[in-house]
């Protein structure tokens, strides 16, 4: 440990909770009717965080690789459920997707980042790889859930639009050139945004904690490039995935729609006169 | 000259539509399909066009060419659908007739810009700006834009449903001539599902659809 650190103890966290307190008084006094909500996120915050203290403490202790990929296989699976939990619409198969294009970022950018920029040593260094791979997955869910979100409002608010040009003649690529870029677009403005005001109208997080834990500024900053463009690189990697594969499910190879396969979330599946439709043996 | 099918569909409580319907069209006509409101003509419109999905076991026959299932977008670019509700891209009245020309299935074919303003001035477009938003139209007035981007297509066949809702008699005279001298020449045909029969009874083909298949009226 560092000698700088000044460690925290249990009457400093009972001191920190009173702002959360102060929070829900304000909502009463406010009738903003929140109160049990921030209370219960509070609670969620303590027992969430302190479970995962406990199992990262363990995870360090143990030090055997197969611990290791079995917690980023155990991230990647709660960060694929919350992407589609946050999707107002889903489609069948929609959980294997997200699953996949958290592997696929997960490998990609967390591959290069740890064993070519860091150089981590050896690979599966808990303390390098767990807390970089955290921050892709966040951020891919991010890419995932906003272009998931906004090309399958497009597909199913603006069918009309998809069809006519299916209709004369557009492949399925042609078709599906707007709503792909939309939402790619989408997927990709907040860490845009993130890298545009880094440093200049808030600290980034990591870095923060890397100066607080006595890093040198310098060191710490260096991460902090490596970390943005990584989460850059999980952001793209996350929207386009699965945009593809959404596409490839709601859309044949030879432009047939597919939207029955699309519904809201908790809602019926098929909307509509033109979706009620099932095909039959002709 | 053209023919297609057999398609089937049912209804969202599972009752059958229509099954077994083979649709068959030839040159130089303009074919009516008829039937009540909610037997499914949209829906076979939809299948033709292979815009729904069919049991992939129907044969598509054009000019005696025969399209698979890989080929879709192509028999789409030569038996166009002009959709129900007379849908608009985003931009300009003028873009709404050209992107057709930006596609590959246009394969090269320039955008007629004279037949375009031509056939503008005929449905009675010829006044609205190039610019104007075409979500901005009426109702009345994207059915002629979309009848004009078909026929300025100029595919094999149109299939057209309703095309002439939202017009008044006089305008919807006009377009029914439009899409009759299109269908007239050598290598053409439409089909047309029309809400309220406006068009001469003797000088078409009439089809209705029933539950067990097509009658040649």
């Amino acid at each position: 440990m560092n000698p700088a650190l000044i460690a925290l103890t249990p009457s400093d966290l009972v001191v920190a909770s009173l702002f959360v307190l102060v929070a829900a008084g304000l909502s009463v006094a406010l009738r903003l009717g929140l109160e049990r909500r921030i209370l219960v996120a509070a609670v969620r915050t303590v027992v969430q965080l302190g479970l995962l203290g406990l199992v990262l403490e363990r995870v360090f202790a143990v030090r055997r690789p197969i611990v290791v990929v079995a917690m980023i296989a155990w991230m990647i699976v709660f960060a694929g459920r919350e992407a589609v939990a946050r999707s107002t619409r889903r489609y069948g198969g929609i959980w294997l997707d997200a699953w996949l294009t958290m592997t696929v970022s997960c490998l990609l950018v967390g591959g290069v980042v740890t064993r070519v920029v860091v150089g981590v040593t050896p690979w599966w260094e808990p303390q390098y790889v767990i807390p970089l791979l955290g921050m892709i997955l966040g951020n891919s869910l991010n890419g995932i859930s906003l272009a998931l979100e906004r090309l399958l409002e497009h597909l199913d608010t603006r069918r009309a639009e998809v069809e006519l040009l299916l209709a004369f003649g557009a492949t399925r690529a042609e078709a599906l050139r707007e709503p792909l870029r939309t939402a790619l677009r989408t997927g990709l403005i907040p860490i845009t945004n993130a890298m545009t005001a880094a440093g200049i109208v808030a600290l980034p997080g990591m870095m923060t904690g890397q100066i607080l834990a006595g890093t040198p500024p310098m060191q710490a900053v260096a991460y902090q490039v490596v970390v943005m463009f990584m989460l850059a690189a999980a952001n793209a990697i996350g929207a386009v995935v699965i945009s593809l594969g959404a596409t490839r499910r709601l859309v044949t190879r030879e432009g047939t729609l597919r939207l029955e396969r699309l519904f809201r979330a908790g809602g019926a599946r098929g909307r509509g006169k033109g979706r009620a439709v099932r095909r039959s043996a002709g | 000259m053209l023919r297609c099918g057999p398609f089937g569909a049912r209804d969202g409580e599972g009752r059958v539509l229509f099954e077994s319907a083979v649709l068959e069209l030839p040159e130089r006509s303009v074919t009516v399909l008829e039937g009540p409101s909610g037997c499914g003509k949209s829906t076979l419109l939809r299948m033709i066009s292979g815009l729904l999905p069919t049991t992939g076991e129907e044969i598509r026959e054009l000019g005696g060419r025969s399209y698979g299932r890989s080929e879709l977008p192509e028999w789409r670019a030569g038996v166009t659908l002009l959709a129900q509700d007379a849908p608009v891209l985003p931009g300009t009245l003028e873009w709404n007739l050209e992107w057709p020309f930006r596609l590959r299935a246009a394969d090269g074919r320039a955008f007629p810009r004279e037949r375009a303003a031509a056939l503008l001035e005929a449905v009675g477009l010829g006044g609205v700006a190039a610019d104007r938003e075409a979500r901005s139209l009426s109702g009345g007035e994207r059915h002629r834009l979309a009848l004009v981007r078909g026929l300025l297509w100029d595919p094999p066949v149109l299939l057209a449903d309703e095309p002439f809702s939202g017009l008044d008699r006089k305008m919807a005279e006009v377009c029914r001539r439009l899409l009759e001298a299109f269908a007239a020449r050598s290598g053409h045909a439409a089909l047309v599902v029309l809400h309220d029969p406006i068009v001469d009874r003797d000088s078409v083909r009439r089809i209705r659809m029933t539950p067990r298949g097509m009658e040649v009226a």
